[in-house]
């Protein structure tokens, strides 16, 4: 008789993601089932419903001490929860432009998929140990490539090819260099990594640095950037939106839990240091490619681009403080991104014209409502007041100075001064007066959109006045 | 109370978004309200006022902190008095949007200058760059404009931002404007001075940094600019004289001679620019720009005197600015030009509208009896007794050249033959005149009774410093005691 080496508790951990994984079953069978009624609005709630059950789920272990369930496999603490809310948050904001756009036949398995990848970029959140985090990965990128792809357009093809070659070299790479690692730690366990002997090993320094680079593709940091655009603007509105902030998210939280955890601590700068270099480098690149698109998706990845450099700038000096701000500062990106996502969606039918620049000309003669909420959210990705986009830039700041990063901050400052131009961009197209005052008011079949739009402004505002950071949030491995 | 001060206008601003898109009167009447509310508001709640509530405890402390006193309360009157003479002398093609931005811009300002906590003031820095922004959108001539204005400004407002941010972390707390002060030390000094330093001289603005300031205030409509450049150019100086003069005294004194030099090269600049300019508002925006370096002349000799000068000048200034600015309005309204040489002869078919110009580009080149005389007297003398004598030299001859080209802007405009082919219109109607009156009315009184600026919270020096090499530990403590309005300030800070 084997005796059954996992406790309950370590079900419990995971729960959250098989609620997920378990949901999407369930949309496939209710997409079955109602065919003939309103199927889009049946496998939205269901996801919806199945989302927020896991999340409610997730946040009853919140403030228990952290477990370590499967061996160390998945950690369940205040970090990975608040990774977790981040992502189930960012899926249901996606899941609800799903109301205008889409075929109405491929809603139910676009949910179904997306959930999928939901519970691996969940998994992602706790996973403390090499195996777990590929498998977190590729069970969130599996679900894009096809999701990707889900479109009427050639574009959606060639992005669903570009992202899986792409995103498969990447994944290539983070998994030559987890054998590294495996081979000079003999385990898979980030926690096995912090042995001081380690760092005389070159297998772990290619290792390491292998490791990086596959994160910062999937974060698309500067050097590894280019397919994000591409891959943003073919695929479908929902999509992006779901991209741009749920695969950051839960990258961050690997990223995270190893430069915070998982490094003997020797070695923590030099193998670092060139990662913040290229976040350093991201907020100017991703702000410059900004200056020159036509295409709101893809005004919005190179946006994502940049402000994901802030992000882990903010990671930068390993200090308590600087891991809070940058989830601080990731909720907050979350809510202005999606925000302008829901925008776009709002502007669009299954064509998704909203998502051209022009088509934003003279909206606030249109539409003036759209127009005061997208430059809201503009306002708040450019780092203007009263958004929190404003505060967590100052936490970011002064955590860089603190921690003795103060060249992230000037190129902070410097990224952040160049993407105004951008961002006031599209706000002076809205309220141009020149514009044609006759467009036809695209009809929005989105109306769940409103809804988020308005939860998105009122976060961005409440965050400001009541920037709430959770302390017991420090990544660990053990 | 100073909470009201700046919700008021911006929630109005807000709604009167509801109005139809026409409307001219019912916003206008709505916007007078609200500004004669936060002009009153502030003079029958008599104490200071104050706000506070907790914001932030980590990285550093800041409180969402705002009250009035000394300087920031008569900073407060002057914005609540040009706002409302803007709201009244608007009238364009869109009445009720311009008002709005304007009372927005009232609300963003309230909170720049009744703010107690430095991270709430670069909050309200940043905010106050929207409205004009929206303004040279909608009204501009250029589309370059407002790039410019926007980007000069929020480079600084983000340098502002990183100042803040280290400035925060070296002393713990933001909460800190108007408090007893101990200046900041260690080698980030200089650099967190140089952030603030950036900002506030791109905002007033400081010669080098000033080339978005001509276009921005020649393509805005004129109420617009006539709040700009009388009130939101002078956060830079209220920047100064209450962030860095107290916490980075000895940056100051050791960076002084760059802005010495800088604001000497505008008053000469300006002043030779606005000579030979032939667009009156250009005129007036380079007159701004020497008229705006004497008072960073002012604050970097540092003496007392120059300094209560200097509080003088940013209220005069701010009264003749925004009804040159106004009045250049109406005339640019009646005949569809600025240019002088297009212009002439005004003063026979419009006496009032006249007169009115008369008294305001007056009060520009400081005639004495106009509160801008008593301004710069003072400020010289400062200036001349903390031992800059050549400093105080050199800033004479601008003063001189003010008489020249205000004198020739009102020569052109109104004196000389009249020009026949641009189209004779009326004289200044009752609710034109009404709108200037209050600013020229302020302007003569505050000329005959300087005392009510130079006494009120601004208290005289305590004691005679005679010629001063730089600062000195006991100038500066005393400096935000008496920009404030009084000791009793630090009592009444809540959060720690």
């Amino acid at each position: 008789m084997i005796s059954n080496p996992y406790t309950s508790q370590d079900w419990i951990a995971v729960a959250p993601l098989f609620i997920v994984g378990g949901v999407a079953l369930v949309v496939l069978l209710a997409d079955l089932l109602a065919r003939k009624y309103a199927n889009r609005y049946v496998s939205m709630f269901i996801g919806i419903a199945g989302l927020i059950a896991a999340g409610v789920y997730a946040a009853y272990s919140y403030g228990q001490p952290p477990h370590n369930a499967f061996g160390g496999g998945f950690i369940l603490g205040g970090f990975s929860i608040v990774f977790e809310e981040i992502i189930i948050i960012a899926a249901i904001f996606s899941l609800v432009l799903y109301s205008g756009i889409g075929r109405e036949d491929r809603v139910a398995g676009s949910t179904a998929l997306m959930l999928w990848s939901t519970a691996g970029a969940m998994l992602m959140a706790g996973a403390a140990n090499l195996m777990t985090i590929f498998l977190g990965l590729e069970l969130l990128s599996l679900g894009l490539y096809c999701l990707c792809g889900l479109a009427d357009r050639p574009t959606a093809r060639e992005a669903a090819l570009k992202y899986l070659i792409l995103s498969s070299t990447a994944s290539g790479f983070l998994l030559f260099g987890m054998a590294m690692l495996f081979g000079a730690t003999g385990s898979v366990t980030l926690a096995s990594l912090v042995a001081p002997g380690v760092g005389a090993n070159p297998l772990y320094w290619m290792g390491g640095g292998l490791f990086l680079v596959g994160l910062a593709f999937k974060l698309s940091l500067f050097p590894f950037h280019v397919w994000s655009p591409d891959v943003y603007e073919g695929a479908p509105l929902p999509v992006t939106a779901y991209m741009s902030v749920v695969t950051k998210a839960a990258t961050l939280a690997v990223f995270a839990r190893f430069a915070y955890a998982a490094l003997p601590p020797a070695s923590t700068h030099a193998l670092l240091m060139p990662f913040y270099i290229i976040a350093g480098i991201s907020m100017i690149a991703g702000n410059l490619g900004m200056l020159a698109q036509t295409d709101m998706k893809r005004l919005l990845a190179y946006s994502g681009i940049a402000q994901i450099g802030y992000v882990v700038a903010a990671l930068a000096g390993g200090t308590q403080q600087g891991v809070r701000y940058a989830i601080y500062y990731l909720v907050a990106y979350k809510f202005m991104n999606l925000g302008a996502f829901a925008v776009v969606a709002l502007l669009s039918t299954d064509k998704e014209e909203g998502s051209r620049i022009s088509s934003f000309h003279g909206l606030a003669h249109r539409h003036p409502v759209l127009a005061a909420a997208m430059t809201f959210f503009l306002l708040a990705l450019a780092g203007f007041p009263p958004t929190a986009g404003f505060l967590g830039k100052i936490l970011i700041l002064s955590v860089n100075v603190s921690a003795g990063y103060a060249w992230l901050a000037g190129l902070l400052i410097a990224g952040t001064a160049i993407s105004v131009y951008a961002y006031f961009k599209v706000i002076r197209l809205m309220y141009d007066r020149h514009a044609p005052r006759a467009q036809e008011v695209v009809a929005s079949r989105a109306p769940l959109a409103y809804v988020s739009v308005a939860i998105c402004l009122v976060f961005i505002v409440v965050m400001t006045f009541y920037p709430y950071t959770p302390s017991n949030v420090l990544p660990m491995v053990k | 109370m100073s909470l009201v001060l700046i919700l008021l206008p911006l929630v109005a601003g807000c709604a009167l978004f509801l109005l139809p898109r026409t409307d001219r009167m019912l916003s206008r009447a709505i916007g007078c309200m609200v500004a004669a509310i936060t002009f009153f508001l502030p003079l029958v709640a008599g104490n200071n006022g104050t706000f506070a509530a907790h914001w932030l405890s980590r990285p550093f402390t800041a409180s969402l902190h705002f009250a009035w006193g000394g300087l920031s309360l008569w900073l407060v009157l002057l914005l609540a008095l040009c706002t409302f003479c803007a709201v009244l002398a608007t009238n364009m093609a869109q009445t009720r949007t311009m008002v709005a931005l304007l009372l927005m811009l009232e609300g963003t300002m309230m909170g720049v200058f009744t703010a107690r906590d430095i991270l709430a003031f670069a909050l309200f820095w940043d905010l106050m760059l929207i409205p004009p922004f929206f303004a040279l959108v909608g009204w501009g001539e250029h589309r370059e404009t407002a790039w410019r204005y926007l980007i000069y400004n929020f480079s600084g407002g983000l340098l502002l931002l990183l100042a803040t941010a280290a400035f925060g972390v070296i002393y713990g707390s933001t909460d800190v404007i108007g408090a007893a002060a101990h200046p900041i030390v260690g080698g980030w000094a200089p650099w967190i001075f140089a952030g603030f330093a950036f900002a506030f001289a791109v905002k007033t603005p400081l010669f080098p940094l000033h080339t978005w300031m001509p276009a921005t205030y020649a393509d805005s409509p004129p109420p617009m600019v006539s709040v700009v450049s009388s009130v939101q150019s002078k956060a830079g100086l209220y920047g100064f004289l209450v962030i860095t003069l107290p916490f980075m005294p000895a940056a100051m004194a050791e960076w002084r001679w760059i802005f010495i030099t800088a604001s000497l090269i505008s008053l000469l600049y300006g002043a030779f620019i606005a000579l030979a300019q032939n667009d009156a508002k250009r005129i007036v925006a380079y007159s701004s720009l020497s008229h705006l370096g004497l008072i960073v002349l002012a604050i970097f000799s540092a003496n007392p005197v120059a300094l209560q000068g200097a509080v003088v000048y940013i209220v005069a200034h701010g009264l003749f600015s925004a009804a040159l600015f106004l009045i250049l309005g109406y005339i640019e309204q009646r005949k569809d030009t600025r240019s002088l040489v297009r212009l002439g002869g005004l003063g026979k078919a419009n006496p009032k509208l006249a007169g009115a110009f008369t008294i305001a580009a007056l009060g520009a080149l400081g005639l004495p009896g106009l509160a801008g005389f008593v301004g710069e007297l003072v400020i010289l003398t400062g200036v001349f007794q903390s031992g800059y004598f050549w400093p105080a030299l050199i800033a004479l001859v601008p003063i001189v050249l003010a008489s020249a080209y205000m004198l020739r802007l009102l020569q052109g405009i109104i004196n000389g033959p009249q020009v026949n082919d641009i189209p004779q219109r009326r004289d200044l109607t009752w609710i034109e005149g009404l709108a200037v009156a209050p600013l020229l009315a302020a302007l003569v009184a505050l000329g005959v009774y300087p005392y009510a600026v130079l006494s009120s919270g601004v208290a005289a020096p305590s004691g005679r410093y005679g010629i001063s090499s730089g600062f000195t530990r006991h100038e500066v403590m005393g400096a935000p005691s008496f920009m404030m309005g009084g000791a009793e300030l630090g009592a009444e800070r809540r959060f720690k």
